[in-house]
């Protein structure tokens, strides 16, 4: 029972981190219709920015996280505006080769920047937690599941409760009509994205405390965001939140409870479970009926 | 003024709009450059065996060069493969990477001393079976759904795949399987390939002339109004599917022959997955010749550059922004931007940005 | 008249709306139905159970003597049913003659590749679209985009041909020769269900209409006699004027 709890808690922190990895990428899925291919290499980004300034200037990487978000909204804009905005309306898989071209090169110059090797961010917290009733937990974690919940909070009333955000959901819902009453079609695209860009830079600013990290280890990243957004649905934040919690918990709990499966499996379950609910229900657990 | 169009008439292909009084003639020119190219290729190789040296002809080509062959061949025909279910029927699969794995692992299985130990051919035989057949089983749920949804949906189909071979001993786990290595093979591999390549192209021209090819157009034109119609939407595109399943499994199984080592990284590559939508977007999805141009194109490039070592990580860069600026200006594809009726122009190029971009 | 479609106590849903309740009528070899009815009524979605595009939650649909409800479209299309659809749906990469020529390789009938363009033409011909034929579908009107869509549905060559308001948006010129290209299908001996929001049409091709209304037939008969009748003015245009004309 203890060893349940124990997963299902570590579960849940896990889960925090894919929620802050997969907010950005739903908002683009959901407002611009791109699946953007080069998520994963945005969180590399800013996970590489956030080991910048923790290891060149000592910033503490929840300290850094801002300055990471500033920094990747402004990139986001600037590629949205510059490139993606070329072929919005373009077929789907144009817009999936262009973000997977702009991931290529990215990974690329990162690889050039920063090399190969694995970094990694070590406050002196870092390993260190506290324990309820024999089960642990780690303040790093609980720390980026604070902060992923707080994201989800903060894009959540950006949409609901600015100006800016009634705009982002009205050319959501219908380009034309956004256009035609006037929203500036071009800036709310790359605004949507670069607000996408900066929770990718803040969910990097986590992974970054949490796993060593290297240029081409955004990949699998993306590709755990699709499984989130579509376990959870497109479009509303709080099932984002949703899938991300679930997902990290059946991807712990499938390892460490069915017996026979090992970490060796993490992927395929994952996978599995998106191929079943996409089959079974496309509008995802909390999404509504199109 | 109909009297000045061309007469109707079974030459008349529904897949690129603007006729041209030049296509058909390009045509003409990529038909015999692909012949000349394809005997060269066949007959090129003969020049490094063993009996050529003795006669003291020169070598045309060497050992590395007949690899890298062999491997335009492969991406022919899996850029021509996923042009039946990407082009010509509109649906962007983003796993058909998984087709390839399971041909591979199907020819390594196949010939394995401890395993099933058949003879090369039957291996051979064997290779198209295994994913077609998964990709009718599987085709039928995931082909109901539509766009992004279907992208995703075959992308993780391809990763759970992979990784669940991974984990299966008989299949040789996370280590591989490892099918005899054959003596100075290969030309056999070479030949083997681009008649699996030349196999490709055919069923692509069988299919795109064929009641069931304007089917597969009318699906990707209109779902709806191609079922009210009478095309059996079900049945033709779980049909592409599985051809399309067939021919690559087909390269995949000789990939794993040829390679003597198969492992999940190499048959469920995701570089390859994406390398061969590439291609068939970058020569002109849905055409006949497209996909082939842009498999040669791509693959030259890629191989005399990210092979070597020194200028990877650049030549990675360079396919990434190569993929933007044909993403962006020659959205139509190699085929489509020469020959239907576009022109190398800054109106050209202004156009299709005004097409797809705000 | 035999009935060569009938329709016997259709039901669909949707959640928990009836769109159709019900509804029940026969369309008899050669001739021309109208049905009619308010926005909402139900017309599409009955068009869409007759054409395999819904299955009905209840109800028996027969053609021919084949049974259809519940058939997927292209086994409707192949037994003689042609459709339009409202919301004009082209293969809009193609030309007109090649919409056509598509037309004629499936649905009943079948035609070979080599002969399909010629039975595109005939068709092309028939609707008044033979000098656009090579036209893209991007550089047509809108009458010409409905009448191709009339023009593949008969490339199909159907004995019953379902039409979904083809007159819905155009002038009243073009309404005109919409009417003149109906009737020149149906003299070709092509059996017509023709769903019309606009009075006018139906009272000047149909014999016979039936009225939808909130998904149950309100009433059936002559145009004439169904626009007398009061309920059908009450759906139309509201009790109060039902009750000034009849003097209710």
């Amino acid at each position: 029972m203890q060893l349940f709890v124990q997963q299902v808690v570590l579960g849940l922190l896990i889960g925090g981190v894919y929620v802050a990895v997969a907010i950005g990428f739903s908002l683009v899925w959901g407002i611009l219709n791109i699946v953007n291919l080069a998520h994963g290499a945005l969180v590399i980004v800013g996970a590489y920015l956030t080991w910048l300034l923790f290891a060149r200037a000592r910033i503490d990487p929840f300290a850094a996280l801002p300055i990471v978000a500033v920094a990747l909204f402004a990139f986001g804009y600037a590629l949205q505006r510059a490139l993606i905005n070329r072929v919005i309306r373009a077929p789907l898989f144009f817009t999936l080769l262009l973000t997977f071209g702009v991931n290529l090169v990215i990974v690329n110059a990162l690889l050039v920047i920063f090399k190969s090797d694995f970094r990694s961010v070590t406050p002196s917290y870092s390993g260190s937690g506290f324990g309820v009733a024999g089960v642990q937990v780690p303040y790093i974690r609980l720390g980026a599941l604070g902060v992923a919940v707080a994201v989800a909070a903060g894009v959540g009333g950006l949409l609901n409760r600015t100006r800016t955000g009634a705009a982002i959901q009205a050319v959501g819902a219908d380009r034309e009509a956004a256009r035609l009453v006037g929203i500036d079609l071009r800036h709310v695209y790359a605004l949507t994205f670069a607000v996408a860009a900066a929770c990718a830079g803040v969910a990097g600013g986590l992974i970054s405390t949490i796993q060593a990290i290297t240029p081409t280890a955004g990949e699998p990243y993306t590709l755990q965001a699709f499984v989130v957004v579509v376990l959870g649905g497109l479009g509303r934040v709080g099932a984002t939140v949703v899938g991300g919690l679930v997902f990290g918990l059946v991807e712990t709990l499938g390892q460490t409870m069915v017996p026979g499966l090992g970490a060796g499996w993490a992927n395929a379950i994952a996978f599995a479970i998106l191929v079943l609910v996409l089959i079974v229900r496309p509008q995802g657990l909390m999404g509504r009926v199109a | 003024m109909s009297a000045a169009m061309p007469p109707p008439s079974s030459e008349t292909i529904l897949v690129e709009r603007p006729r041209l009084l030049d296509r058909r003639r390009l045509r003409r020119l990529l038909v015999l450059l692909l012949v000349l190219g394809a005997v060269l290729v066949l007959l090129a190789p003969l020049t490094a065996t063993d009996q050529a040296d003795s006669l003291g002809a020169p070598q045309l080509v060497d050992r590395s060069q007949i690899r890298i062959l062999t491997t335009v061949a492969m991406f022919v025909v899996m850029a021509s493969a996923w042009n039946l279910v990407g082009g010509l029927t509109g649906y962007s699969s983003f796993g058909n990477v998984a087709f390839f794995g399971l041909g591979a692992y199907t020819c390594a299985v196949a010939v394995d001393a401890h395993r099933l130990h058949l003879p090369m051919a039957a291996a051979i035989a064997l290779a198209p079976l295994v994913p077609a057949a998964f990709a009718a089983l599987v085709g039928l749920p995931l082909l109901r759904l539509r766009g992004h949804y279907f992208a995703i949906a075959t992308l993780g189909t391809a990763v759970a795949v992979g990784e669940v071979v991974k984990n299966v001993d008989y299949l040789g786990g996370a280590t591989g399987l490892f099918p005899p290595i054959l003596h100075r093979a290969d030309l056999l591999f070479l030949y083997l390939m681009v008649g699996a390549a030349l196999l490709a192209v055919l069923v692509s021209r069988l299919i795109l002339r064929s009641r069931f090819g304007y089917g597969l157009i009318a699906i990707r034109e209109n779902e709806e109004a191609a079922g009210v119609i009478g095309v059996n939407t079900t049945m033709y595109k779980v049909g592409a599917f599985a051809v399309a399943a067939a021919l690559t499994g087909l390269a995949g199984g000789l990939f794993a022959l040829w390679n003597s080592f198969i492992n999940q990284e190499l048959g469920f590559s995701l570089d390859f997955n994406i390398q061969m939508i590439l291609m068939a977007v970058l020569g002109g999805a849905g055409t006949l010749f497209g996909p082939v141009l842009g498999a040669i194109v791509l693959e030259l490039l890629i191989q005399n550059l990210a092979g070597r070592s020194d200028v990877a990580v650049y030549a990675q860069i360079g396919l990434g922004l190569l993929l933007a600026v044909t993403v962006i200006f020659v959205p139509r594809g190699i085929v489509a931007f020469f020959g239907g009726g576009s022109r190398l122009s800054v109106a050209h190029l202004r156009r299709s940005l005004r097409e797809t971009g705000v | 008249m035999t009935a060569l479609l009938s329709i016997q106590g259709v039901t669909k849903r949707f959640g928990g709306v009836a769109a159709l309740n019900e509804v029940s009528f026969d369309v008899g070899e050669g001739e021309i139905l109208g049905v009619i009815g308010p926005n909402g009524a139900g017309k599409t979605t009955l068009l869409n159970c007759v054409s395999g595009v819904y299955r009905p939650d209840a109800g028996s649909i027969t053609f021919d003597g084949h049974s259809i409800a519940g058939e997927p479209p292209h086994r409707i299309a192949r037994l003689g049913v042609g459709r339009t659809f409202q919301v004009v749906k082209p293969f809009a990469s193609m030309t007109a003659r090649e919409n056509a020529a598509v037309g004629a390789l499936f649905g009943a009938s079948q035609l070979a590749l080599s002969r399909a363009f010629a039975a595109a033409d005939e068709v092309l011909e028939m609707v008044g679209m033979a000098g656009k034929a090579s036209l893209p579908v991007a550089s047509l009107t809108i009458p010409d985009r409905k009448r191709l869509e009339v023009a593949r549905a008969l490339a199909t060559r159907p004995r019953l041909l379902l039409l979904d308001e083809v007159m819905a948006g155009l002038n009243p010129v073009e309404v005109d020769e919409a009417l003149e290209m109906v009737r020149t299908v149906h003299r070709s001996g092509v059996t017509i269900v023709l769903i019309e929001h606009v009075m006018r049409v139906v009272v000047g091709v149909c014999r016979r209409v039936v009225v939808l209304h909130f998904g149950q037939t309100l009433a059936e008969g002559t145009p004439d006699g169904v626009l007398r009748d009061a309920r059908v003015i009450e759906a139309y245009l509201g009790e109060k004027y039902a009750r000034r004309l009849v003097g209710g």
